[in-house]
């Protein structure tokens, strides 16, 4: 039974028979019974099985994890036998869920402890959190003292297995709970966390591991990345318990605007707060999603300046560039039910109890079907209450999008979230954290790492090659002391420390998580906000641009600073942009794309207008004004052009005065589309020796380019090409393969963040890294870790393995392409054309750039030089 | 050889400038030890800079052929400590050049503060600057002004220092290059060099506030030449702002 779902329920009689006495009656007196996650849970936890339990919030989920837990410290603590080390280890990504947790554990154990001094027994379990703001003070007593239960996140717990002393007391952990597992797995964070447990796993073989994770999919594959493989081939054994939709749904999509055409921008605004008013003023407290940072302030404004009065001092914007202390206010104020409406980007995302909430609004798609659920999961936060969210969109593709969107979540279709592989970089940290630790053979080492869900398939040539590098090799052998981060014999295949400042190195530089890089802007001595760092490199001198509002001239840079002053009336010169929107999930695109071939059919037969909505309105559980606006827009695209869907690919060729446009509806998300219109605009650049230009979101892409582009020989060459080896080549100059190298430098330990006490700036850093990158790829252009960057672009960034699989599709003949040349863009293409002007990427490398400028240059100064 | 003169008889020959009328190739900033002051900050960057400098000075000096090449400041990087390793570097760096030129002539720089006793070995010697009466020139490493009767009398000034580069610009996109710039301090006639480092392009002198005290001025009216693969002449920085 390696990995297994749950079936097996077990009645609150068999469960309270479990557990010792103190706890029951607690458990009796406070909740009187079990909730659904606890009966699947608790007694399979009692008999140390590695369990993973996926359920929403506020379902108990904590509880159900620890009962079992508490249950085996009371019993031991009461006669005598619990000892001074940790038992159980709790790690969470957030550090705000660690101090949550405490209290929640603290309080069932208080009282339990003073029911026992009633009796005359002695009950004491001690609680600690560790995290990066533990006092140094905090820390020394929990070494002399350790907490039974360790309240931790990934990275202090990688600390702390490579602490010498407090090691000891983690030697016989019983109990690994892992919370809100599904965000962890999705980033570097998890697969650096994959690798800890695997530590935690060699110190006490007997671990058993739990996991606890808000609605997702695939279960399965978040379960094998829980507990591992406890051989070369079979994972760990674990059990599933899914309860996952124990709560009633009400979600229903909004569209403030009837006609979402002839409509000015300020009528939009308009309509949009006075519905989100109204929303508000209906409920108690509603908690607003939108899916950037600005736009959370700006909402907050809005509804400030346009109902004066109505929301002064019972609304707040919470996201991460919040300050602590006024984020730390809002959810106390939140869970008091102090305020009205709360905005936030992703920030109230994961589980922090923040009270009553009794509706969600999402400003905008949420791109994703789990998404979705996880923001509208906030509301409604007791048991047996319906969730209710409300999803307000502005545009017909988010209509389209979040009306399926919503039929999935009620069909209980979830959109499969990727988990990274391979990572190069996290491997080569923790290999110098181990190697820090004890002198290990490569060998063992090897068979460690591949017991992480995450390195299962690591090829014994890339961890060769991560030893090397970490052994410094590729530095000359007189410089390797200064290179070489491990000791490393070849010889006997053993590899230890090196160098006496190895551990605070270690300690000081360890995480996955990449600095964000923020410019600060200045009027003179005066702070007025910060700019991504990646802005920053386009600004030149003179250049107007917005701020929080306010448009600013920009005078000049040093370092991370910038100087500007206000120019009011004057227009920004450079547009504004999102550096990471979120994507659409591709299974939730594949669902649209089913979508539209049931219409495209539809239409194709002539069925009548009445037929066709009926069908959209019983197909999206929609109502008759959403369904007629979506016939609408799909009618409109079926006249004009023609509808394209999972079976066509519509290639809509359009000549205006900038060039020649190919528009290809993808509609596949913008992390496949990245990966294909690169890999497209490459060949297409070779073919046609001209530069292409690439626009792409969510639905599409464009690409343009002044030469006529042969469209139907580079789709075939790309199909009879390894996408990878085309995409790697379209890569290697771009920015985002620049930025994230310089991550990946950082975690690989290339760039220290903290040395010899200093502590080096994001400016530094973004600075250091590109010197390195060009440095690197001039002594090796294979470097382990500039792959790993180029795989973290392609895998975890874009999505190349579903780019190849449309490939696939094209290739099998599933998917028709068929061309078409149009006037002007089709209905379904406007917003492709509008969107991804912000959005350009050029196909040509650093040689190519430079004279394409220059002769740009030459025909505005007339040909003068050279 | 198409050639690019931002002077008459001043030619721009890859990273250097070549005075025909002395055949003199000046060269700049090397800043030799580049990386071991990026490991000492925790940059663990591999070497690259003395091998590849040797290969780019050396087409260029087969290309010119000079018979004295002017090094106008930093030549090694680092004010502090010096390794043996790098030591040997810049000797080995001077050893190189009097194999194509028979004449070497040293100007300060910032960086070069300790430089003496190792030049002095060589049988070179340090100047703060250097005249050239047949282009009524003075080339001078440029971090700080001069008050000398040469400065006073030269209608031209050549500098270093700055490591200029301009970053082109499109959409997204920004990449750097190495640049030369001419333009004027007072009504003297300046020539700005870019680096001959090989780790660091330089910085972007149409974004980052300059730090020569001869580049305070507005520098719209300056004329640039980009150089990579060759030399690409871009016309004034005013072109480039927009």
């Amino acid at each position: 039974m390696p990995i297994e779902f749950q079936k097996e329920k077990y009645s609150d009689e068999q469960i309270f028979a479990s557990m010792h006495p103190l706890l029951r009656d607690w458990f009796k007196e406070t909740f009187g019974k079990f909730t659904e996650p606890q009966r699947y849970a608790i007694l399979n936890i009692h008999s140390m099985q590695n369990t993973l339990i996926t359920a929403p919030t506020g379902t108990g989920k904590t509880l159900a994890a620890f009962a079992a837990i508490l249950n085996e410290l009371i019993t031991l603590s009461e006669i005598g036998r619990l000892e001074d080390k940790v038992y159980c280890i709790y790690i969470s990504p957030l550090r705000a869920l660690s101090n949550d947790i405490e209290r929640n554990l603290n309080e069932p154990l208080q009282a339990i402890k003073e029911k026992a001094e009633k009796l005359g027994k002695k009950i004491n379990i001690r609680v600690a959190v560790r995290t990066g703001d533990t006092p140094t003070s905090k820390r020394a007593s929990m070494l002399k003292k350790p907490p039974h239960i360790l309240i931790t996140t990934p990275e202090s717990i990688a600390i702390l297995l490579n602490a010498p002393r407090f090691k000891e007391h983690l030697k016989e952990a019983k109990w690994l709970i892992v919370d809100e597992i599904h965000a962890l797995a999705e980033n570097k964070r998890g697969v650096h966390l994959s690798l800890s447990m695997e530590r935690l796993q060699r110190l006490n073989p007997e671990l058993c591991r739990i996991g606890l994770s808000a609605t997702i999919a695939p279960i399965k594959e978040i379960a094998k990345f829980l507990v591992g493989l406890k051989n070369e081939k079979e994972f760990r054994d674990c059990k599933i318990v899914d309860v996952q939709f124990a709560k009633g749904l009400d979600i229903v999509v909004l569209s403030p605007i009837r006609d979402m055409i002839n409509v000015t921008q300020e009528e939009i605004q308009e309509r949009l707060y006075t519905k989100l008013d109204e929303l508000i003023q209906q409920h108690k407290t509603t908690l607003v999603f939108t899916n950037t940072r600005s736009a959370t302030e700006r909402v907050v404004n809005h509804l400030k300046d346009r109902f004066p009065g109505r929301y002064e001092g019972i609304i707040g914007a919470h996201h991460s560039s919040v300050s602590r202390e006024k984020r730390l206010s809002i959810e106390e104020r939140l869970k008091k039910g102090k305020l009205k409406a709360v905005v936030c980007s992703t920030s109230l995302e994961l589980g922090i109890d923040i009270g009553y909430i009794d509706l969600v609004v999402l400003l905008g798609s949420p791109k994703s079907i789990s998404r979705a659920l996880q923001r509208i999961g906030r509301s409604g936060h007791r048991l047996h209450d319906t969730i209710k969210g409300r999803i307000l969109v502005l545009d017909r593709d988010d209509l389209v999008e979040c009306t399926i969107l919503t039929k999935c979540a009620k069909e209980k279709k979830l959109d499969r979230i990727h988990i990274p592989t391979n990572c190069l970089d996290v491997l080569a940290q923790h290999i110098y954290g181990i190697a820090i630790a004890e002198r290990i053979h490569e060998r063992e080492l090897f068979q460690l790492v591949r017991r992480s869900y995450c390195y299962k398939d690591l090829p014994k040539k890339d961890f060769n090659e991560v030893l090397s590098y970490l052994a410094g090799e590729y530095s000359s052998l007189e410089t390797r002391h200064v290179y070489g981060k491990i000791w490393y014999d070849r010889e006997t295949g053993y590899i230890g420390r090196r160098g006496k400042f190895a551990r605070v190195i270690y300690m000081t530089n360890i995480g996955t998580i990449p600095d964000e890089a923020k410019v600060k802007v200045k009027i003179g001595k005066e702070t007025i906000g910060y700019l991504d760092e990646a802005f920053l490199e386009r600004l030149r001198k003179g250049d107007v641009f917005t701020l929080g509002g306010e448009k600013y001239r920009f005078l000049y840079s040093r370092g991370m600073t910038i100087q500007v002053k206000p120019a009011e009336k004057i227009p920004p010169t450079i547009p504004n942009w999102v550096s990471e929107m979120l994507p659409l999930s591709f299974d939730l695109a594949c669902e649209i794309q089913r979508f539209r071939k049931l219409l495209a059919e539809k239409f194709q037969l002539g069925k009548k207008k009445e037929e066709i909505i009926e069908f959209i309105q019983e197909y999206a559980y929609c109502n008759r004004f959403t369904a007629e606006t979506i016939y609408n827009y799909f009618y409109q695209q079926h006249r004009y052009a023609k509808i394209p869907h999972d079976g066509l690919l519509l290639v809509e060729q359009i000549k205006d005065a900038e060039g020649n446009h190919v528009v290809f509806h993808t509609l596949y998300g913008r992390r496949v589309n990245d990966a294909l219109s690169r890999a497209l605009a490459w060949v297409m650049s070779k073919l046609t020796s001209a530069d292409i230009m690439v626009s792409i979101n969510d639905n599409g892409f464009i690409l343009t380019s002044q030469r006529k582009m042969p469209v139907e020989n580079a789709l075939s060459i790309l199909q009879k090409s390894e996408i990878e080896i085309v995409l790697k080549q379209a890569l290697e100059d771009s920015e985002i393969l620049k930025r994230r190298f310089r991550h990946c430098a950082t975690r690989a330990l290339m760039i220290l963040r903290q040395y010899k006490g200093y502590e080096k700036s994001v400016a530094k850093q973004q600075r250091s890294s590109s010197l390195l990158i060009n440095a690197v790829k001039r002594i090796d252009p294979d470097f382990c870790i500039l792959r790993e960057a180029r795989r973290e672009v392609m895998e975890d960034s874009m999505d190349l393995k579903n780019a190849r699989k449309v490939i696939e599709w094209l290739r099998e003949g599933k998917i028709k392409v068929e061309k078409i040349q149009l006037p002007f863009p089709s209905p379904f293409a406007f917003n492709i054309f509008a969107m991804g002007r912000s959005d350009l990427i050029r196909i040509d490398n650093r040689l190519n750039f430079i004279k394409r400028m220059h002769a740009k240059v030459l025909e505005k100064i007339g040909g003068k030089g050279e | 050889m198409n050639k690019n003169y931002v002077l008459p008889g001043i030619a721009i020959a890859d990273l250097g400038l070549y005075l025909e009328k002395k055949q003199a190739l000046i060269i700049a900033d090397l800043h030799l030890g580049y990386e071991e002051m990026l490991n000492k900050q925790g940059v663990f960057i591999p070497r690259i800079n003395f091998r590849d400098i040797k290969k780019r000075l050396r087409s260029m000096l087969e290309e010119t052929k000079p018979a004295r090449v002017i090094i106008n400041g930093d030549l090694k990087h680092e004010f502090g400590e010096i390794s043996r390793q790098e030591w040997r570097e810049v000797l080995e760096m001077l050893d190189f050049i009097e194999k194509y030129a028979k004449e070497i002539v040293l100007i300060k720089g910032n960086h070069d503060t300790i430089l003496g006793p190792l030049v002095k070995r060589k049988g070179l010697e340090i100047l703060d600057e250097l005249y050239i009466t047949e282009y009524n020139a003075l080339i001078l490493h440029g971090h700080k002004l001069s008050r000398s009767k040469e400065f006073k009398k030269a209608k031209t000034l050549i500098i270093a220092h700055e490591h200029s580069a301009i970053g082109l610009r499109e959409g997204q996109r920004v990449e750097l290059y190495k640049c030369f710039l001419k333009g004027k301090y007072g009504r003297k006639k300046l020539i700005v060099m870019p680096s001959m480092n090989a780790v660091a392009i330089g910085s972007d002198v149409l974004r980052e506030k300059l730090l020569s005290p001869f580049l305070q001025q507005e520098l719209s009216d300056f004329e640039c030449w980009l150089v990579e693969d060759k030399v690409y002449y871009f016309g004034k920085l005013e072109e480039l702002y927009s």
